[in-house]
């Protein structure tokens, strides 16, 4: 076990590692305007290479990677240039994050507790009205357009339960529809993946010798079915909990949360090269650490992954 | 063989599928006394109904399959009229086992295998904690794993198949049951290792005196192991009778055609015997006698009417138009008198 997960390690520092290089050539390729700010159009050639010389962009090109390098290491993202210029990336992430998180995670929680049992429930009740009410909402729900239903949320309820139309900090009741409007998709999948791995582990042979040998089909179900059925869905949670620091577009736009969804559009929009280099880097690492934990946690729940990536011919 | 206490009793069985809006007879009046302590081995090809059959003892049949009528009297009650979980529980494991044909797939692959023989041993045999695990130790070394102190907290993965039909056995057999059903035991294992759970089932019998029924198409295995046989052909038991009757003097136009097929009869350099045609279509009525339209010396009769069952020793009966006294003298094909020399050792055996 340990060694697998030092061997896992090693390989997301080694994926990271050419991520943050690979982030680093594109971003050399962008337009150079982008290192400038406002004031681009009033500059002569000379002091725009007086600028770009300053900042290190003018060094060979193995120096400037080193010494972006030494800056991640050091937890140093850069200075925002255009989106809002002079002030430090993390400074800007620091008062965003909080926002997305709240809203990611509450959202989450949500679309757990009300999505995986109901899934068990539509597995268990299979061709059931529960069944088939569930698989028109999860139908629904990834078929529509989610601008869709996140309109008709915040115009029709809105208007019948008289709530706020707009986030405010301090008034909890404008949480509500926010974290309602995110977890409707995430429900849907959870109860989708959740329906389909319980109905694959309820049809396979071990189940069967569990109930040939006595047990009742409700243990079957909690200590055998629910526990094997979750294993695939583990790999996936780290992810999604990592994730939420990025927020959704939609539903921060819609009722203006100053969270993290729209920051990555805007500052590609604007040619904010170090703001974008930044979001970049932080959404990439948050992957490979996400797959990583899953990984990770996928081990201890499965005790033949151990082996099978050993003698993988990795 | 002496007179023993029926110790299962199925009386004009049959049972029923809905399959896709049409509903399907699988079994259709099949009767069947068991011997308590007796081996009895239930053969015919696939869809003969002989896993739903045995199925239908446990309560195990699927979702879309029920009893339409008849009855099966263990211990003084009809289970043919049992359809609550509760009642099913007191059946399981407890007095009837079963194990499947399907080793590497039949144990949760998340589990350590001492942990699932101990559920069995919790469920039926009154012990917990450690004495549960010391049980299942035990167990474990009867069925013939080494080493089973280190063996219990492994995984299945960690096991070859014969070892987890193994532990399926364990697991089986841990529920102390009366009658221990084996579906085509040793069906996906390679033959040395069939031969070893042959055994091992054998020596379990007489420790744990057990009454077993195989299902099989294997008829080596049959020899092998079985006190009586029983042939099924379209959902019904057409021949029933002790190994050596079924193997030496069989009756019925089907028997004879199965045992032709036996690759020990296969003579070098030719084709191996085998059937025409297909079973039965299950969805429709049969008529007569399921067999005839595959039997190319089938009597007029036997379109017609089902044959009833035609005693030829006490413990042999048939149901043939073959054995009526009117019927013609149809001989069984003369290969099979090779049999006596091919497979007298495995019967001699027992």
């Amino acid at each position: 076990m340990l060694g697998y997960a030092m061997k896992r390690l090693l390989q997301s520092l080694f994926t990271l590692l050419i991520v943050i290089t690979i982030v680093f050539l594109l971003m050399r390729m962008m337009p150079e305007e982008g290192y400038f700010g406002d004031g681009y159009e009033k500059l002569d050639e000379e002091q725009r290479e007086a600028i770009l010389t300053s900042m290190g962009l003018r060094d060979p090109l193995h120096k400037q990677l080193l010494n972006f390098y030494k800056q991640i290491l050091r937890g140093d993202l850069g200075k925002s240039i255009i989106y809002r210029p002079k002030v430090s990336i993390g400074e800007i992430l620091k008062t965003k994050i909080p926002y997305s998180l709240k809203f990611g995670l509450a959202a989450m929680a949500v679309s757990i507790v009300v999505g995986i049992p109901l899934g068990i429930g539509m597995s268990l009740s299979k061709d059931s009205v529960l069944d088939k009410l569930g698989t028109i909402y999860i139908v629904l729900i990834n078929a529509v357009p989610a601008a869709v239903y996140y309109l008709f949320l915040q115009i029709y309820i809105t208007g019948r339960f008289n709530l706020p139309i707009l986030y405010s900090e301090h008034r909890p009741l404008s949480w509500v529809l926010p974290t309602i409007s995110m977890s409707l998709g995430g429900i849907a999948s959870y109860a989708m993946w959740m329906r389909r791995y319980m109905i694959d582990e309820i049809n396979k042979d071990y189940v069967k010798l569990a109930r040939a040998k006595g047990m009742r089909n409700r243990n079957i179900m909690m200590s055998h079915v629910l526990r094997n059925a979750f294993v695939p869905m583990a790999q996936y949670l780290p992810s999604a909990i990592l994730f939420t620091i990025a927020g959704s577009i939609y539903v921060e736009s819609l009722y203006s949360i100053p969270g993290m969804g729209g920051l990555l559009v805007d500052a590609i929009q604007r040619q904010d090269n170090t703001l974008v280099q930044a979001l970049v880097l932080i959404y990439s690492s948050i992957g490979i650490l996400g797959l990583f934990l899953g990984d990770i946690f996928m081990a201890i729940l499965d005790p033949r992954i151990k082996l099978s990536k050993k003698e993988g011919a990795r | 063989m002496t007179k023993r206490n029926i110790i299962l009793s199925v009386d004009n069985l049959v049972i029923k599928f809905q399959l896709r809006g049409k509903v399907l007879t699988a079994i259709r009046g099949a009767s069947l006394d068991l011997y308590e302590g007796e081996s009895l081995a239930i053969v015919g090809e696939s869809g003969s109904g002989k896993s739903v059959f045995t199925k239908s003892f446990m309560g195990l049949l699927d979702k879309n399959g029920w009893i339409d009528s008849g009855s099966i009297i263990y211990g003084g009650n009809d289970l043919a009229k049992y359809n609550r979980e509760r009642d099913w529980l007191n059946i399981r494991g407890k007095e009837i086992a079963m194990i499947f044909q399907e080793p590497m797939t039949s144990l949760n692959p998340l589990k350590s295998i001492g942990k699932q023989v101990k559920e069995s041993i919790q469920l039926h045999q009154n012990l917990k904690g450690k004495a549960a695990k010391e049980e299942a130790i035990k167990i474990l070394r009867d069925v013939g794993i080494d080493n089973p102190e280190k063996r219990y907290n492994q995984y299945p993965h960690e096991f070859s198949g014969g070892m987890r039909q193994r532990v399926v056995i364990a697991i089986a057999v841990g529920c102390k049951p009366n009658i221990l059903i084996c579906d085509e035991p040793t069906t996906a294992l390679d033959v040395t290792i069939q031969a070893q759970i042959l055994d091992l089932l054998k020596t379990l019998k007489k420790k744990y005196s057990l009454t077993t029924i195989y299902i099989t198409h294997d008829l080596g295995v049959v020899a092998n192991v079985a006190d009586r046989v029983a042939v099924m052909y379209g959902g019904d038991i057409i021949e029933i009778g002790k190994s050596e009757e079924i193997f030496y003097n069989p009756k019925h136009p089907y028997t004879w055609a199965l045992l032709s097929s036996l690759p020990q009869l296969g003579k070098k350099g030719e084709a191996l015997y085998s059937i025409k045609g297909t079973p039965p279509n299950l969805f429709h009525d049969i008529k007569g006698d399921p067999f005839a339209p595959r039997n190319p010396k089938a009597l007029k009769i036997d379109f017609i009417k089902k044959p009833p069952y035609f005693h030829v020793s006490p413990t042999h009966k048939v149901k043939s138009w073959l054995l009526d006294p009117r019927a013609p003298k149809v001989k069984p094909p003369k290969s099979l008198k090779l049999l006596r020399y091919k497979i007298g050792d495995d019967l001699d055996e027992k």
